[in-house]
């Protein structure tokens, strides 16, 4: 492991009531990066992220936040929103920004300053004395955001961000974590939405069943699997044919199969030769999406779109 | 930030949302139900004050003078009650017997209503006059009918009454411990009526977070135990602004009062107590803020369990029982010999600040305070760590909120 990791975890285990929740957890976020960590509802995601953030402790296992064993040592350095979303319902947005950075170190009149700020430069300027309680749901969340980055931090930790967000705010997300990610902050994130970390991250870690079954770039998950061919020709039938793999399929006149280890070239020449009359022909690179079936199974990919669904109901 | 920086920012925040919310108005008013509670508290234990309260008469006269009232006495009791006499305690007379009079009556370690001398044809009752007049009337009684029992005896006719010849003082010895004793109570009855006012909303304080989803961000950003100590911090800022507005009030009010009468009728001093009102008021007050951290602690561990309000009012009950059962324990240190009970109630953790508020109004040694304050504050961070440990471990699970109260029911099945 490099030295500049901002989240180090080893072998981290924690069971409640006797059944384990996560198992063996390891992860290595190096600073500046952004980082998903993807996995159904129940797969270990929150447990994981509070035990990183020291909100729990684990069974076993090590790890460190921003270089100290010590996570809430560390936690002037550090913004976390939490899965469930919560404000005082009765203050001002302003002061609600204001309080969740002053428990993160910053003065309050800092806080106030900045909260407007960050409020005016979003366009919610008319909001800055609104009690929350007057807000919709996504302008709360974008506040309880807005007090998760107050305090300038070094890494920013958010689980399920896009849950209950819709499709302007998400999108207005995405743009903010690029922006904190651009000016040097590391952003890890949970989410059970494939293509906001395939869209954001440079690494991920897959967890299912509380284990880590994929860990690293999400260039080398989409590498595991060979890149689709898709073809449709004029000929029926012939020699070509043979070029095919055995499990290459049909369907809507095109056929789908994985790229020949061989490559592109001796497949084509094949085709041409064996007198395919070749009308389409692409080489796809595979999507995360597929790489999470390969990787993590079909019924944890069915249960993540099952509670990608729920979330857009 | 430290332990302290953090529990601030949780205290300031906490502070200013219940000074500027409704329940606070309510709380203003509480010294009307603290009133209440006195009275009916006062008539409850109206009994057990008279039976300790039972005044003690010097009989400093010749044996023979004593002997008859104490006869007298005996025969009056059997037919009415112990309670219905001042306890006569027979004192040799020294040659000066008014002077030794006085000195008894100002010696704070004897426990003399007053001093009765002179002879059943010239009884003398020196102490000072209340308004009830109890002891005069009573030695009166005891005076007339030994005089007639012993013209009885001698076949005489029946003599006239006597008068008492009064010799009024200040204060007496004996009026002193009542009145010290009657100044611990109130002091007593002050910290469990606050106290008890603020319980339930102590019990609900940790709810608020959890149904508004906040303690996870409070959990994350700082150590649980500066929760803790920061709402019990601006619980019992939020009282002590109450007394400071309900105690100018009362100053006010009382003065006012005093110049108003004090020109028609003359009011009895109110004898300080045991430690003097500088060290005393002082002392309450941080007695008053231990039994608060203390119970509060307690009230904050149980309360963080419960996940809604009705878990709350279920374990409510319960919390006020255990608190009335604190408080009795501490009554021992008011009207309770000093046995083994009562330095339970000293040394007993929950029981202990108001143990000893009434203990710095009957005895004047400062030291056992230091250290009764430095108890109970080890006490204070004993429970909040382990209030807040429980916390952690039985609510702070995943992404479902537990509750100890659940005991595994209603949870959601495995997904």
């Amino acid at each position: 492991m490099s030295a500049a990791l901002a989240i180090e975890a080893k072998g981290l285990f924690k069971s409640f009531d006797g059944k384990p929740a996560v198992r063996g957890i390891d992860i290595a976020v190096p600073e500046g990066s952004i980082y998903g960590i993807l996995g159904p509802n129940g797969a270990g995601k929150t447990t994981t992220l509070r035990m990183l953030l020291g909100i729990i402790e684990p069974d076993e296992g090590q790890r460190s936040l921003l270089g100290n064993d010590q996570p809430l040592e560390m936690a002037r350095e550090v913004g976390y929103l939490p899965e469930e979303r919560g404000l005082y319902p009765a203050m001002k947005t302003r002061d609600a920004i204001a309080f969740m950075g002053a428990l993160r170190g910053l003065p309050l009149e800092t806080g106030r300053k900045r909260a407007e700020i960050l409020l005016k430069q979003n366009g919610l300027g008319d909001y800055v004395d609104k009690p929350i309680k007057s807000l919709s749901k996504g302008m709360a969340q974008t506040i309880q955001l807005f007090g998760t980055i107050v305090h300038r931090p070094k890494l920013i930790v958010l689980d399920e961000p896009f849950s209950g967000l819709d499709a302007i705010n998400q999108g207005r997300l995405e743009h903010m974590i690029r922006d904190e990610a651009a000016s040097g902050t590391t952003v890890i994130f949970s989410t059970h939405v494939i293509h906001h970390a395939e869209r954001l991250c440079e690494r991920i870690a897959i967890i299912a069943g509380g284990e880590v079954r994929f860990e690293g770039l999400v260039s080398d998950a989409r590498e595991r699997l060979r890149p689709q061919v898709r073809l449709k020709t004029r000929a029926e039938d012939g020699k070509w044919r043979s070029a095919l793999p055995k499990d290459a399929v049909v369907e809507d006149d095109h056929w789908t199969f994985e790229l020949p280890k061989t490559g592109i070239e001796p497949l084509l020449k094949a085709l041409l030769d064996g007198g395919a009359g070749i009308e389409e022909l692409s080489v796809e690179r595979r999507g995360l999406h597929d790489a999470f079936v390969a990787i993590a199974g079909e019924s944890a990919a069915r249960e993540m779109e099952a509670d990608a669904l729920g979330d857009a109901a | 930030m430290n332990l302290w920086e953090s529990a601030w920012v949780i205290a300031r925040r906490d502070f200013v949302a219940s000074v500027f919310s409704r329940f606070f108005i309510l709380f203003l008013l509480a010294p009307v139900i603290l009133f209440a509670f006195m009275i009916f508290f006062s008539l409850t234990t109206d009994a057990q004050d008279r039976e300790a309260s039972q005044p003690v008469v010097a009989v400093v006269t010749d044996s023979a003078t004593s002997e008859a009232l104490n006869q007298t006495r005996s025969r009056l009791v059997a037919s009415t009650s112990e309670q219905s006499f001042p306890i006569l305690r027979y004192v040799n007379p020294a040659e000066n017997v008014p002077a030794q009079a006085q000195a008894m009556l100002a010696d704070e370690s004897s426990n003399y209503s007053a001093v009765f001398s002179g002879t059943l044809d010239r009884p003398v009752l020196t102490g000072p006059m209340r308004a009830s007049d109890f002891v005069g009337k009573r030695l009166r009684l005891l005076v007339d009918e030994s005089r007639r029992s012993a013209a009885l005896d001698g076949a005489r006719a029946a003599p006239a009454a006597v008068e008492l010849d009064r010799v009024i003082t200040d204060r007496s010895s004996g009026n002193v411990a009542t009145q010290r004793r009657l100044l611990g109570q109130a002091a007593q009855t002050l910290i469990f009526g606050i106290t008890l006012m603020l319980a339930t909303l102590l019990l609900s304080t940790l709810v608020e977070e959890k149904s508004n989803k906040i303690i996870e961000i409070l959990a994350a950003s700082v150590p649980l135990e500066a929760v803790f100590l920061g709402k019990l911090i601006a619980m019992l800022g939020i009282s002590l602004v109450g007394l400071a507005l309900w105690g100018a009030m009362a100053v006010t009010a009382l003065t006012l009062f005093y110049q108003l009468v004090s020109n028609w009728v003359t009011l009895p001093s109110l004898s300080p107590p045991a430690v003097g009102w500088i060290a005393f008021v002082p002392l309450v007050l941080l007695y008053y803020t231990a039994n608060f951290m203390l119970l509060g602690a307690v009230f904050l561990g149980i309360g963080g369990q419960a996940s809604n309000i009705r878990e709350i009012q279920t374990v409510s009950m319960p919390v006020v029982l255990m608190q009335l059962m604190v408080l009795l324990l501490a009554m021992n240190a008011v009207n309770g010999q000093e046995g083994a009970l009562t330095w339970f109630g000293y040394i007993f953790p929950l029981s202990s600040p108001m143990a000893m508020a009434a203990l710095a109004a009957k005895s004047g040694a400062l030291w056992p305070h230091l250290l009764a304050l430095a108890w109970q504050t080890l006490w204070v961070f004993i429970i909040v760590r382990i209030a807040s440990r429980m916390f952690r471990r039985t609510v702070l699970k995943s992404s479902t909120t537990g509750s100890f109260f659940r005991l595994g029911f209603g949870k959601k099945p495995a997904a």
